[in-house]
């Protein structure tokens, strides 16, 4: 595809992602670090996964039930990941709180442990949206460009980067969402992310029906937005609750 | 006193209130930017310029479905093998002579080969890039203006590079990252096994050469810390380009209170002190009387912590920087030398292997705190990243995220060991490591899913 189009595929999965780079992590240097760090973890962790499937590639592809297991395993491993993040981010915590209070500095506050979540969301999005759909439309520059036999409508580059703009979006929220509930023991919110993965990526499946992807998109855009009133909930409520809190304390 | 301290010790979110991660993990970012720059250029001008010499299945399938060729050639290990050895061999003991003449005090001979080489790569290896992306990109220039522009701006950033002291200092960081990128992109031409050879034999032998007690590295820096004399060469040092934040321009204390000023955006210090190891420091700190001031940039006073010791300029002749550290007798940490030159050397037989460029391995710290990385751990990140852009760009991602957490373990054990480290080895063994396991694993399973528009 032309220079323009492919330059517009791009932004459409990887514009929110800049503008909150630019905008919220940029300006902490920490954050950056952190944005790294998660995403090199999602590596890893599709790096293990592919590992354990490479036996079984390539999937005939009439087989969808194969496709069905591959993405659980796939949604299990990465939530695992999730939790071993959220593990290791506590050890941070202390030992920053810990260096805060050697220098008589204040701790963490509330709004720094969201930044950092948030950067470690954005982290595993932009992973996403960097292995899955930009690896494949950087080497197809040139002229022509690429349909699908199951998504004959829309151009390939077009649909995959509107998923990977939705998986980023989730990806993003949702670990605010499991921080915050892992931090407040939250049951509900504990599922809710998992479940809301897993949904998103089964929705994924329907693409492989003959003209599915355009069901199939649109359906996790709507997810996404989903994820993202939940966290604004999330976030809203936690934030006040805190703010009573320091009033009730003062 | 302690509701004033309850208070700030309550976390709020109060707008003004700048907690610890406000300006944390600043100086390692501050390296991060220039070397991730480095590697993109690098990337750029491999995928504009080079044809492919291994194409993945993918961009095959892509260039023969476009009608593009495919490069072929290949080149077999045993060659590769030789190549990287001699080039080792020839890099040990161009390293000797350079420690041979700096104990012989010749400093005029090194600055100028210093200069030679930077002149030398800017002009011959930057004139070639320039002429190939010209033909490349189909841009009108007149032979004469490019033989009137050439010259100019390869003597300006040579000498941006060579006398920070004089040039605004992105200029000088910017014309070291353009040294680099040349030089990188010239040894991504080599063929594909040659490359690989070289690259694990650089990482080898800059672990021997820095931490085994004959390694020309060590003998190098061992001379230089017993002289205070700063040996010189390129390396890339991680100053504040900013100067809006005033804080960052630390001025020179007189002595030290334990924990008092901590500078929280110095990581290293950060982890140090987590690890509890500023306690020792911290109690046995001697007076400052052997520190004094030396101009670095114009007007600026360079800092030093008292533990450092700064003497004034190696020669009168030039005006470039003349820093020094040393190590104060009570401290055996903070050790603030880490250049080391490294020479190289074309390997290439059929090039006269004229072209000797001078760089530098290792990490360190100088002696403002600030995080030093030499050019040729520059050149060989950029290497790894642009050979692996010719396979596949997920490939170049993957080596990307490899090689920065490299960088980001050589900092931590930097913070450790607190002495001059060598930067290469972990983060190549990482890019490789994550190169072969993203080539055979990773990227049959994401093509397959994507391709599918089947994501998780």
């Amino acid at each position: 595809m032309t220079l323009a189009a492919g330059l517009g595929y791009a932004l459409i999965a990887l514009g929110p992602a800049f503008s909150l780079f630019a905008g919220v992590v940029a300006r902490k240097p920490f954050l950056v670090l952190t944005l790294l760090s998660s995403t090199l973890f999602w590596l890893i962790s599709l790096i293990v996964l592919s590992g354990i499937w490479r036996g079984f590639l390539p999937i005939k592809s009439g087989a969808w039930w194969a496709y069905a297991i591959l993405i659980l395993t796939s949604v299990a491993l990465q939530e695992g990941t999730r939790l071993v993040f959220w593990r290791l981010y506590k050890k941070m915590e202390e030992m920053l709180d810990a260096f805060a209070d050697r220098i008589s500095k204040p701790r963490l506050s509330l709004t720094d442990k969201m930044l950092i979540s948030l950067a470690g969301g954005l982290g595993h999005g932009v992973a996403h949206a960097v292995f899955f759909c930009l690896s494949l439309l950087t080497p197809a520059f040139g002229r022509a460009t690429f349909y699908i036999e199951t998504c004959s409508k829309m151009p390939f580059f077009l649909a995959s980067a509107l998923i990977a703009l939705g998986f980023l979006v989730i990806h993003t929220f949702s670990m605010i969402i499991a921080f915050n509930a892992y931090d407040e023991r939250k049951k509900s919110d504990q599922v809710f992310v998992p479940v809301i993965h897993l949904a998103a990526a089964v929705m994924t499946l329907i693409n492989l029906a003959p003209g599915g992807c355009l069901i199939g998109t649109p359906l996790l855009l709507v997810m996404a937005a989903l994820t993202l009133q939940h966290c604004w909930r999330v976030a809203c409520q936690r934030l006040t609750e805190h703010r009573h809190q320091q009033h009730n304390s003062n | 006193m302690a509701d004033a301290a309850a208070a700030a010790a309550v976390p709020g979110d109060a707008p003004g209130g700048t907690t610890v991660l406000d300006s944390l993990g600043e100086d390692i970012t501050r390296i991060v930017y220039p070397v991730s720059a480095c590697m993109l250029l690098v990337v750029l001008l491999v995928s504009l310029l080079s044809s492919p010499s291994s194409p993945s299945p993918l961009s095959a399938s892509i260039a023969a479905a476009t009608g593009g060729v495919s490069g072929g050639g290949d080149d077999d290990i045993p060659t590769a093998l030789i190549t990287a050895l001699t080039f080792v061999v020839a890099v040990t003991a161009a390293t000797f002579l350079l420690a041979l003449l700096f104990y012989l005090r010749c400093t005029p001979c090194l600055r100028a080969y210093l200069g030679f080489s930077a002149l030398a790569v800017l002009l011959v290896l930057g004139g070639q890039v320039a002429l190939l992306l010209l033909s490349r990109l189909r841009f009108p220039l007149d032979a004469v203006s490019f033989a009137l522009l050439l010259p100019n701006a390869a003597g300006a950033l040579a000498l941006a590079a060579l006398a920070p002291a004089s040039v605004p200092i992105a200029l000088h960081q910017a014309a070291l990252v353009a040294i680099a990128v040349l030089t990188a992109f010239w040894f991504t031409l080599l063929p594909e096994w040659t490359t690989w050879a070289l690259l694990v034999a650089m990482a080898i032998y800059d672990l021997a050469a820095v931490l085994l007690p004959g390694g020309p590295l060590r003998v190098l820096l061992e001379l230089a810390i017993q002289r205070n004399e700063e040996i010189p060469a390129l390396v890339y040092e991680a100053r504040p380009v900013d100067p809006r934040h005033g804080r960052n321009w630390r001025l020179w204390r007189e002595g030290r209170q334990p924990g008092a000023d901590l500078d929280d955006s110095s990581t290293v210090e950060v982890i140090g002190e987590v690890l509890g190891r500023n306690l020792q420091a911290n109690s046995g700190n001697s007076s400052s009387s052997q520190v004094h001031e030396a101009a670095t940039l114009a007007g600026d006073v360079s800092n030093s912590r008292p533990r450092v010791t700064l003497v004034a300029a190696l020669s009168s002749s030039d005006s470039t920087v003349a820093q020094v550290g040393e190590v104060s007798a009570l401290q055996e940490h903070r050790v603030a030398v880490a250049e080391m030159s490294v020479p190289l050397i074309q390997p290439r037989p059929q090039r006269s292997g004229e072209e000797v460029v001078e760089d530098e391995d290792g990490i360190g710290l100088s002696s403002s705190g600030a995080i030093k990385l030499g050019l040729g751990d520059f050149i060989f990140y950029s290497v790894l990243v642009g050979r692996a852009a010719m396979y596949d760009y997920m490939t170049v991602y993957a080596c990307y995220l490899a090689i920065i957490a490299g960088l980001g373990i050589t900092l931590l054990l930097l913070a450790f060991f607190r002495k001059a480290l060598p930067a290469l080895p972990v983060s190549i063994a990482l890019g490789i490591v994550f190169y072969v396991l993203t080539r055979t694993l990773l990227e049959e399973f994401v093509v397959q899913c994507s391709t599918k528009l089947l994501m998780f």
